[in-house]
């Protein structure tokens, strides 16, 4: 009986375990998103600050290509946009994942006071 | 006290955390400030340098060479600098332009600074706080919990008195009018078993009362008139009204049964003397007081009350109406033929037994004076078909009354099962006068207008009176009855005097 729910008790760590890092990873993406946004948002700034008399470059690879600046405006914005909408993303699936890992919590919790109580009455007998 | 430790030590622990936690927090912060401050350094040195940089065409300079070696070189160009915007874009620009981009970049900077000063300044109090809790749960402090606990309010003192929320108080009048069902019915009769009659009494305490008034005044009426009239009736109606009146807020056959808890709770409150009477009936086993108006106060078990549609709008209850009919009929077979329980006649004790007692012999039978007030109006109304249809219940009654009787009757004499065999008269006479205190001077001339609860002495006067009693529901009925009454009782009376 005792072992039985260890077992089940480890499969349902393993799986919150298995939760919390999926968690983690979204956590981080949206992270990066985060700095992605800030940066471009200077980015955006700056270019704003520039005038047509500056050439602007984009680095692709080793090779610096030179870009139109309202070409560079736009694509800016729409970097912007697309980052926005990932960070969205990012957080709707982070709820999710919230709502599961906690049940799997319960799960765990009720699990471990089986357990507890499985390894009390084996200490009883005992 | 070693509940309070442990919980101070939990409390301790907990504080601890937390302050280690803000602690955390603050050096986080700090070492952001620190980045930060580092950046705007950087910064700072780059714009210096830009400033510089174009007040030469080029510059001589050791190049950097890999990681170890470094070559003279020229730094040609020098206003023209090429920026990293960021997110891998460039941008070539003046030195000028170059240094607008870093003043841009050196506000966001600040601003960074700017947060995580504030967050470590808001840290940095709750570490504060957090130490003093932990001070104060270590009690190492100076610094003392105080608790009161919230005991019960037994001891509180209030000046003067709690208000205490009034029950409301159950009108009798209003309470007479929809209580005096069947169920109020057994619990007269139970409260007559039990001999305590105040349950009823709340209910038909207003009718009651009205009964008694009316009575008091029907007396008076009658006492001046019984040289007169010598009418039994007067007895009947007064009785009988009054148990109309009664009765008719509680079910009409409760009247009957209940006569027993209702006679006892209705004179009582009608009037003392009735209420004696009852109370003697009730105690002398036979409910006698069926003088007037047969009230059979049988202290047995009351049967099952039916309802019996007495006549049109009455009803019965048959059970209370066989034992009705029965005592009433003992009774009368005790006591005078003539319809007065001669005993008890002879015990004025109420307005009621006036009318017991002053009976007007008409034709060998002592004809119960009905009151003036009462008996002619009953006899327009529709009550007087009633007196057909009881008369045909009482018939029933009479014969389930005496089978009830033999039953029932713990102070029953056996007698007067025989009596009431006997006397299909005063049989007839009992019944009716179960709805009314009016029983023994009823004694009826035919069978038919005794059938009709023993209002109908004078045939007019019995059916409306017993079914002014048992039909009426309400007790607003009533009085507006007995007004008209009144004056067609006079009529009556004079008439039968006549």
């Amino acid at each position: 009986m005792a072992e039985a729910i260890q077992k089940k008790l480890k499969v349902e760590v393993e799986k919150y375990a298995q939760m919390q890092k999926e968690v983690s990873k979204s956590m981080s993406a949206r992270q990066k998103l985060e700095t992605q946004l800030t940066e471009n948002n200077i980015v955006k700034e700056e270019l704003d600050l520039l005038d047509c008399s500056n050439t602007v470059y984009k680095l692709i690879g080793p090779v610096l290509v030179k870009q139109d600046l309202d070409e560079a405006k736009a694509t800016v914005a729409k970097r912007l946009e697309y980052i926005n909408g990932e960070i969205q993303r990012y957080e709707t699936l982070l709820k999710d994942m919230e709502k599961k890992s906690e049940q799997h919590r319960e799960v765990l919790s009720s699990l471990q006071q089986e357990f507890q109580k499985a390894q009390g009455l084996a200490v009883g007998k005992v | 006290m070693a509940e309070k430790g442990q919980v101070d030590i939990e409390h301790l622990g907990g504080v601890i955390r937390l302050r280690e936690e803000h602690e955390k927090v603050v050096k986080d912060c700090e070492s952001r400030i620190q980045h930060w401050k580092k950046v705007s350094g950087d910064y700072e040195a780059l714009n210096d340098r830009l400033k510089t940089l174009p007040d030469q065409l080029s510059y001589d300079i050791m190049v950097p060479f890999g990681p170890l070696a470094f070559m003279p070189g020229k730094l040609v160009h020098t206003n023209e600098v090429t920026v990293l915007l960021g997110d891998n874009w460039f941008t070539k620009c003046s030195a000028k332009q170059a240094q607008k981009i870093v003043d841009h970049r050196m506000k966001y900077v600040k601003n960074e600074l700017d947060g995580l000063s504030k967050t470590i300044k808001d840290f940095e109090a709750r570490v504060g706080f957090a130490k003093n809790l932990e001070t104060i749960s270590a009690s190492k402090g100076d610094y003392v919990d105080i608790r009161e606990e919230v005991g019960n309010n037994d001891s509180v003192v209030t000046k003067g008195k709690q208000r205490m929320a009034h029950k409301p108080n159950s009108k009798p009048k209003q309470d007479v009018f929809f209580d005096f069902k069947e169920e109020d019915e057994e619990n007269e009769e139970e409260s007559r078993d039990s001999g305590s009659r105040k349950c009823i009494m709340t209910e038909e305490e207003l009718w009651a009362r009205l009964d008694e008034l009316e009575k008091l005044e029907e007396l008076q009426d009658e006492q001046d008139k019984l040289s007169d009239n010598g009418d039994m009736n007067g007895e009947d109606t007064s009785s009988s009204s009054s148990e109309e009146e009664k009765d008719a807020d509680a079910a009409t056959p409760v009247n009957g049964l209940s006569l027993k808890p209702g006679w006892s709770a209705l004179p009582s409150s009608t009037a003392p003397l009735r209420q004696d009477r009852k109370e003697e009936e009730d105690f002398e086993e036979e409910e006698e007081a069926n003088c007037l108006p047969t009230i059979y106060f049988s202290h047995t078990v009351e049967p099952k009350k039916v309802r019996i549609n007495t006549g049109k709008n009455t009803t019965l209850k048959f059970s209370e109406r066989k034992e009705q009919k029965e005592h009433s009929k003992r009774k009368k077979k005790n006591g005078h033929s003539n319809g007065h329980a001669h005993h008890e006649l002879h015990k004025i004790t109420t307005p009621a037994d006036l009318y017991r007692l002053f009976v007007d012999v008409k034709n060998g039978e002592p004809i119960p004076r009905k009151s003036i007030l009462k008996s002619r109006s009953r006899e327009n109304s529709v009550c007087s078909d009633t007196s057909e249809s009881s008369a045909a219940d009482f018939e029933e009654r009479r014969i389930m009354g005496r089978s009830f009787s033999h039953d029932e009757a713990t102070h029953s004499d056996t007698s007067d099962g025989i009596t009431e065999e006997d006397s299909p008269t005063a049989v007839l006479l009992q019944p009716p006068s179960r709805f009314e205190a009016f029983s023994g001077t009823v004694i009826e001339k035919d069978p038919m207008p005794s059938a009709v609860p023993h209002l109908t002495i004078s045939p007019p006067a019995l059916p409306t009176i017993l079914e002014k009693k048992q039909e009426e529901v309400a007790p607003d009925v009533a009085p507006p009855q007995q007004a008209p009454k009144r004056v067609s009782k006079f009529k009556a009376a004079r008439l039968q005097q006549k």
